[in-house]
C-alpha cells in the first residue's frame, strides 16, 4: 500500500469529482457526530445551569427538623409533638466532633418589612446564628453579615435579601445604618445579601430579613425552641455516616426512641446532590446511546452507499485492474476513500457542533456548553476508525472485481 | 516468438458448460500487425482476454516473451499487464471523472512513477497524437475519435510489447475508423509495437498484414 501524496491526491480527486455522491455518503456521519457532540455539550450546559441553583450552598449540609413521634418511649405515648431547642446545638457540638458548623435557625413566615411608611416588602424573618454563613454562603453587596457579637448582645440588627432590598430601597444605594420595621420592631440594616441561590431552607435568602436568633426567639415568643438545626461536616466527613449518632444524641435529650425515624426528619443535601448526579449520569448514558446509534446508522449508510457505488464503478475498477492495479491497490483506494470521507464529514460535524454550542453559550451567558478539545479529537479518531470498518464491505466487493470486467459495456 | 499459444482450452461453467476455445495453437512474432477475425460467439473475445492476462485458461500453454503465463498471482498478473500489454477497448473505457491527461497517466500511477514525471510523459504522448489542447478536457467533452486516441495514448505510455485492441473502431464512424487504423499501423511501423486487433469488420482486417480467423473456438488461418 503506497501512502504518499500521490495516492492521497488520487483519492481526493475521486471524491471531489463525484461531489453529490460524496456529500450524500458523508452526511450520515456528519449528522451522527453532530447529534452526539451537540447533545453532550447541551447536557453539560443544562447540568451546569441546574447546579447553579445550588450555588453558595454547602454540599455536605445536613438539616434536622422535629416531627411527631411514631413510637411510644419511656412512658410517653406515640404521636407526641416535640421541638428542637437552642440546647441541642451545644449538645451536637460536644457529642459529634466531626461537625464543623452547627447552626440553629427559626423562621417567621408571612412577615412584612416596612421602611418609614413609604415602602413595603413581603419577607421571611429568619433568626440565625453568626455561623449560618457557612451553610448558605452570602454574597454581601453592602455592609457585613451578622456576627457573634450581634447574637450575644441580641442586637436588633438585620441583613436583608436581594428582593427585600430592591423593594424597600428602590432608589438603590447603601442602606446600611437605616432602619426598617419588621413586625412591631425596628431593626438597623447592617448588610445586604445578593446571593441568588434558589435553595430554600425555611425561606429563600432573597426574601429574607436575617436577625440574630435569640432576638427572634424573644420577640416571637418561641422560648428556647428553634425550627431547624443545620450542620456542615468537617472536610472529608460523609454526613450519612453520622446520621445514627446525631439521631441518638437528639433522641436522648427529647425522650423519643432513637429508632423512631419519622420523629426526627433529616435532610442530607449530599443525597440530593447524588440524586442530581445520578440523574445526569443517566441522561449522559442516554445521550451516548442515541448519539452512538445515530453515528452507527450513519456509518451503515456510508457502507451501503459505497457498496452501491462500487457496483456502479465496476467498469472503472476493471479498467484500473486491466492497466495494472493490483487488488491491494484497489483495496487501499476504497478504504482510504471511506476513511477520508468519514473523517472529512467528522471534521465538518465537529465544526458545526462547536458553532452551534458557541451560539448557545452566547444565548445563556456564563453556562459552559462547549465540548472539550480532547473530546473532539477523540471523536474524530473514533470516526476515522469507523471509516475503516465501514470501508471493509465495499472494499472486499471491489477486490472481487476482475480485470475482465473492464470489457463490460458501460 | 513473442506470443506462443499451445493447445489452449477454455470452458465457461455458468450453468451449462460452454467449451469456447477448443485447442487454440497460435504464434505471433514481435512487431507483427495481426487481426483476429470471427463471428460473435466464435471465441475471439475469450482469446483476447487470455492473451491480455485478463482471464485464465484451463489447459494448454501460453508463453509471453518466453515466460509461461499460468496460475499467476494477482500481483504478477497486474504487473505483466501493466508493463507488457496495452489495451484499447471498443467503448474506449476512459475513466469519466478524469481528464484526458489523467487517464493517460493512470498506468504510470500504478507503476509508482512520480506525478510530475508521468504528467510530462502523458503530455508528450497526447502531443504526438495531436491532442495536446484537449489534455484537460473530460472524456464527455471529446468526440469518439479523440477518446480513442486518448485510449491509445494510455495504452502506449508504458512502452508495452503488445497492444491488444478489442474492436477499436466499433464505436466510430467510417472516416474516423480509417484514421484510427492508420494511426495504429503507423505506431506499428514506427514504434515496432506488436499490434493485435480483434474485429469482425473485413475493412479493418484488410489494413493488417496478417489475419487470423477463428470459428467455433478453432483457428482456421
Amino acid at each position: 500500500m503506497k501512502l504518499d501524496i500521490d495516492t492521497f491526491k488520487e483519492i481526493l480527486d475521486t471524491l471531489t469529482r463525484n461531489k453529490s455522491r460524496s456529500l450524500l455518503t458523508g452526511f450520515g456521519v456528519f449528522w451522527g457526530l453532530f447529534m452526539l457532540l451537540f447533545m453532550l455539550g447541551g447536557g453539560n450546559g443544562f447540568k451546569a445551569m441546574l447546579m447553579k441553583n445550588f450555588e453558595g450552598f454547602a454540599t455536605n449540609t445536613t438539616i434536622l427538623v422535629a416531627d411527631r413521634t411514631t413510637k411510644p418511649f419511656k412512658g410517653f405515648k406515640d404521636g407526641r409533638w416535640w421541638s428542637l431547642e437552642t440546647g441541642d446545638v451545644e449538645r451536637l457540638r460536644l457529642m459529634v466532633p466531626e461537625l464543623e458548623v452547627v447552626s440553629p435557625s427559626l423562621s417567621v413566615w408571612s412577615s412584612s418589612a416596612v421602611r418609614e411608611e413609604y415602602s413595603y416588602a413581603d419577607a421571611v424573618v429568619k433568626g440565625i446564628d453568626a455561623d449560618y454563613r457557612k451553610i448558605e454562603e452570602p454574597v454581601m453587596k453592602y455592609g457585613r453579615y451578622l456576627n457573634e457579637v450581634d447574637v450575644k448582645q441580641e442586637r436588633k440588627v438585620c441583613v436583608i435579601g436581594k428582593r427585600v432590598y430592591n423593594e424597600l430601597f428602590p432608589e438603590g444605594g447603601d442602606p446600611c445604618g437605616k432602619y426598617i420595621k419588621a413586625g412591631a420592631i425596628y431593626y438597623q440594616v447592617i448588610g445586604v445579601d445578593f446571593s441568588a441561590s434558589n435553595i430554600s431552607v425555611n425561606g429563600n435568602s432573597q426574601d429574607a430579613v436575617l436577625i440574630p436568633f435569640p432576638v427572634a426567639q424573644k420577640i416571637y415568643r418561641r422560648g428556647n425552641r428553634v425550627d431547624l438545626v443545620a450542620m456542615v461536616g468537617k472536610p472529608g466527613v460523609k454526613m450519612s455516616t453520622l446520621e445514627d449518632r446525631i439521631r441518638a444524641v437528639i433522641a436522648e435529650a427529647h425522650f423519643f426512641d432513637p429508632t423512631d425515624k419519622p420523629a426526627l426528619f433529616i435532610i442530607d443535601t449530599e443525597q440530593l446532590f447524588n440524586m442530581v448526579d445520578t440523574l445526569f449520569t443517566g441522561v449522559n448514558l442516554l445521550i451516548w446511546l442515541v448519539g452512538l446509534g445515530t453515528i452507527l446508522a450513519g456509518a451503515i449508510g456510508v457502507s451501503n452507499i459505497m457498496l452501491v457505488t462500487v457496483k456502479e464503478r465496476t467498469v472503472e475498477i476493471g479498467i484500473r485492474r486491466a492497466i495494472g492495479a493490483t487488488p491491494r491497490d484497489i483495496l487501499s483506494q476504497i478504504m482510504m476513500e471511506s476513511v477520508a470521507l468519514t473523517s472529512a464529514a467528522g471534521v465538518l460535524g465537529i465544526m458545526f457542533t462547536v458553532g452551534c454550542l458557541a451560539v448557545l453559550e452566547k444565548a445563556f451567558p456564563g453556562t459552559p456548553f462547549q465540548i472539550g478539545f480532547w473530546a473532539a479529537v477523540l471523536a474524530l479518531f473514533l470516526v476515522a476508525l469507523l471509516g475503516v470498518v465501514t470501508g471493509l464491505a465495499p472494499a472486499s466487493r471491489a477486490m472481487a472485481i476482475k480485470p475482465v470486467d473492464a470489457m463490460l459495456d458501460e | 516468438m513473442l506470443i506462443d499459444l499451445k493447445d489452449i482450452n477454455k470452458t465457461y461453467n455458468n450453468g451449462q458448460p460452454l467449451h469456447v476455445l477448443k485447442g487454440v495453437t497460435l504464434g505471433i512474432e514481435a512487431g507483427e500487425f495481426v487481426s483476429i477475425m470471427g463471428a460473435s460467439g466464435s471465441g475471439k473475445s475469450t482469446l483476447l482476454n487470455i492473451l491480455g492476462i485478463l482471464d485464465n485458461y484451463d489447459t494448454g500453454e501460453y508463453r509471453l516473451d518466453g515466460k509461461l503465463i499460468k496460475d499467476l498471482s494477482e500481483r504478477q498478473g497486474a504487473d505483466y499487464r501493466n508493463r507488457m500489454i496495452g489495451f484499447i477497448f471498443q467503448s474506449f473505457n476512459l475513466i469519466s471523472f478524469k481528464t484526458a491527461v489523467e487517464n493517460v497517466e493512470l498506468p504510470l500511477f500504478y507503476q509508482g512513477v512520480s506525478r510530475r514525471k508521468r504528467h510530462a510523459l502523458a503530455m508528450e504522448y497526447l502531443d504526438r497524437l495531436g491532442l495536446k489542447d484537449w489534455a484537460s478536457h473530460y472524456p464527455n467533452e471529446m468526440s469518439g475519435g479523440q477518446k480513442q486516441r486518448v485510449a491509445i495514448a494510455r495504452a502506449l505510455i508504458t512502452h508495452p510489447r503488445i497492444i491488444l485492441a478489442d474492436e477499436p473502431t466499433g464505436a466510430l464512424d467510417s472516416k474516423t475508423s480509417v484514421e484510427v487504423m492508420d494511426l495504429l499501423a503507423q505506431l506499428n511501423r514506427e514504434e515496432k509495437v506488436t499490434m493485435i486487433i480483434v474485429t469482425h469488420d473485413p475493412t479493418v482486417a484488410e489494413k493488417t498484414r496478417r489475419t487470423i480467423r477463428i470459428k467455433d473456438g478453432i483457428i482456421e488461418e
